[in-house]
């Protein structure tokens, strides 16, 4: 038995499908936590039509948003697994499969940066990010397919030797430029440290942490609390139009680098959409989120 | 799509295109939703073809006067008989087209835009001089906002992709939308984003106590 070339390029198209009909149960919670807390009135009617949306994503077997984003993988193969077939193809097919099969149809999306012409297909495209996992049997895949509200407000910049007040200044910053318009509350991801391209990758993966989960090390578990207490006292409020409710969450990892600090700061929208699946050697695709 | 009994709720009711009366009666904060027509694309080809016609006095496809003008995208589906019914819609961040709608808002004398993210206050000041308001619809709330758009009347520029081209749709109980920017020039975007610079220094300096409390 091995992971072969179908299964992946099947959970390639799964993934997706999912992505964009889930809200996932976590961020359900923090918005039904929100509207415990909120008190905007407008911004408590917000948060209840966004739970509402996410009931009935599910219950009417539908899309979220009419952007199904630029299809975005992590792929961890873990050092024990068995691989039969070319599985860098079978991404690049089963997101071929998707744009053909999927109902209702999903929009195009795959933009060339050059020309901005778009379609379903294009270079690098699906962009995956490979990652091996220590004495794992099995491929783990998260599928967290990125729009334009959120994409983009990310950025990355880079400091020397920066104190944690220059770091969360930094962010505020961030916070207050992207304002009302990634369609808040929003998970804020901050990848701290690296290098200019490990810090974006750190932000990125950040967001796709659940939110609720402590972070291990205690000088980042603090500056998440309190920069989430910081960005919800802004004002932007759910959707951007006021309230005590503009983050589920604040989310950073760090890497070790130089004394050049890449600072990068992302935002993942309030149906925080992601999927994760492990895909077994007996062909098993089994859905994580 | 039909429209089902979740929209049967108690929010106001408006006709769109609305009248520059129902445009200046609403204040910042209102939820409402829609009935009427509007006109609707995410396509920043579609504004700046729009631009070129204004620029070149070419008349557009349809008539965008006192028009209800949303950036809006829908997914379609043809039908046998050789129109097309909508699947599903949800804004985009209207922002980006801030540098064109106070043009469009002036010379179309616009009774409504809407989009999530806001306007400028460029455009609110345009709004402010025709009487045309901002409805922020809900991003990612595709579900709600969808059973609300009853129909596409006609699209036209179908040589662009289909999020792109302008598309007439006829709207039963659309929504629901909050006003954002009123007919009157004030914004709540702007609010708040003054709102926000202005509490800085204070959140700046809680966050350095906490931080000097955490060591």
């Amino acid at each position: 038995m091995a992971i072969t070339y179908d299964a992946i390029r099947r959970a390639t198209a799964d993934l997706y499908a999912w992505s964009l009909r889930t809200v996932p149960d976590d961020a359900v919670a923090a918005l039904r936590a929100a509207l415990d807390t909120e008190t905007a009135e407008q911004a408590r009617k917000v948060l209840r039509f966004m739970l509402t949306a996410a009931e009935r994503a599910k219950s009417d077997d539908t899309y979220l948003c009419t952007d199904a984003g630029v299809p975005s993988y992590d792929v961890k193969i873990g050092t024990a697994a068995r691989i039969d077939g070319d599985i860098r193809q079978a991404i690049v097919d089963g997101f071929a499969d998707l744009c053909a099969t999927a109902e209702p149809p999903i929009l195009k999306f795959v933009t060339n940066p050059l020309t901005n012409q778009r379609s379903f297909a294009g270079k690098d495209m699906p962009l995956v990010t490979w990652d091996v996992a220590s004495g794992a049997d099995h491929v783990e895949m998260t599928c967290s397919p990125k729009a334009l509200g959120t994409g983009r407000w990310a950025s990355i910049e880079t400091f020397v030797s920066p104190s944690l007040e220059t770091i969360e200044r930094h962010v505020m910053e961030c916070v207050l430029k992207a304002g009302s318009q990634p369609c808040p509350p929003v998970v804020v991801g901050v990848g701290i440290g690296g290098t200019f391209d490990i810090a974006a990758k750190l932000a990125s993966k950040a967001t796709l942490r659940r939110l609720g989960t402590i972070n291990p090390e205690p000088i980042l578990a603090d500056m998440e609390r309190r920069l989430f207490e910081a960005i919800n006292a802004t004002g932007f409020g759910p959707m951007g139009t006021g309230g005590d409710t503009t983050a589920l969450g604040v989310h950073i990892d760090y890497a070790s680098g130089h004394g050049y600090t890449p600072v990068a700061v992302c935002f993942n929208c309030w149906i925080n959409r992601r999927t994760r699946a492990r895909i077994h050697d007996s062909g098993e695709i089994e859905r994580c989120e | 799509m039909t429209v089902t009994p979740a929209v049967q709720d108690d929010l106001p009711r408006l006709s769109v295109p609305l009248s520059r009366g129902d445009a200046r009666n609403l204040a910042l904060g209102d939820v409402v939703r829609l009935d009427g027509e509007a006109i609707v694309t995410i396509g920043m080809p579609t504004h700046q073809r729009i631009m070129a016609h204004v620029a070149e006095e070419k008349p557009l496809p349809f008539d965008l006067g006192g028009a209800a003008f949303f950036h809006l995208s829908v997914c379609s589906r043809e039908t046998p008989a050789g129109g097309a019914e909508p699947l599903y819609v949800n804004p985009t961040t209207s922002t980006r087209f801030n540098p064109y709608l106070p043009t469009l808002i002036r010379r179309f004398a616009l009774s409504a835009t809407a989009g999530k993210g806001g306007l400028d206050m460029d455009c609110a000041r345009a709004m402010q001089e025709v009487g045309c308001v901002y409805f922020s619809m809900m991003g990612g709330a595709s579900p709600l906002l969808s059973e609300g758009v009853a129909a596409i009347v006609e699209t036209a520029w179908d040589d662009l992709i289909m999020q792109f081209r302008l598309t007439r749709v006829r709207l039963a109980g659309f929504g629901p939308l909050t006003v954002a920017i009123d007919a009157h020039g004030r914004s709540l975007y702007d609010d708040l984003a003054r709102n926000a610079r202005a509490k800085l220094p204070d959140i700046l300096a809680k966050l350095n106590a906490g931080r000097a409390a955490a060591r």
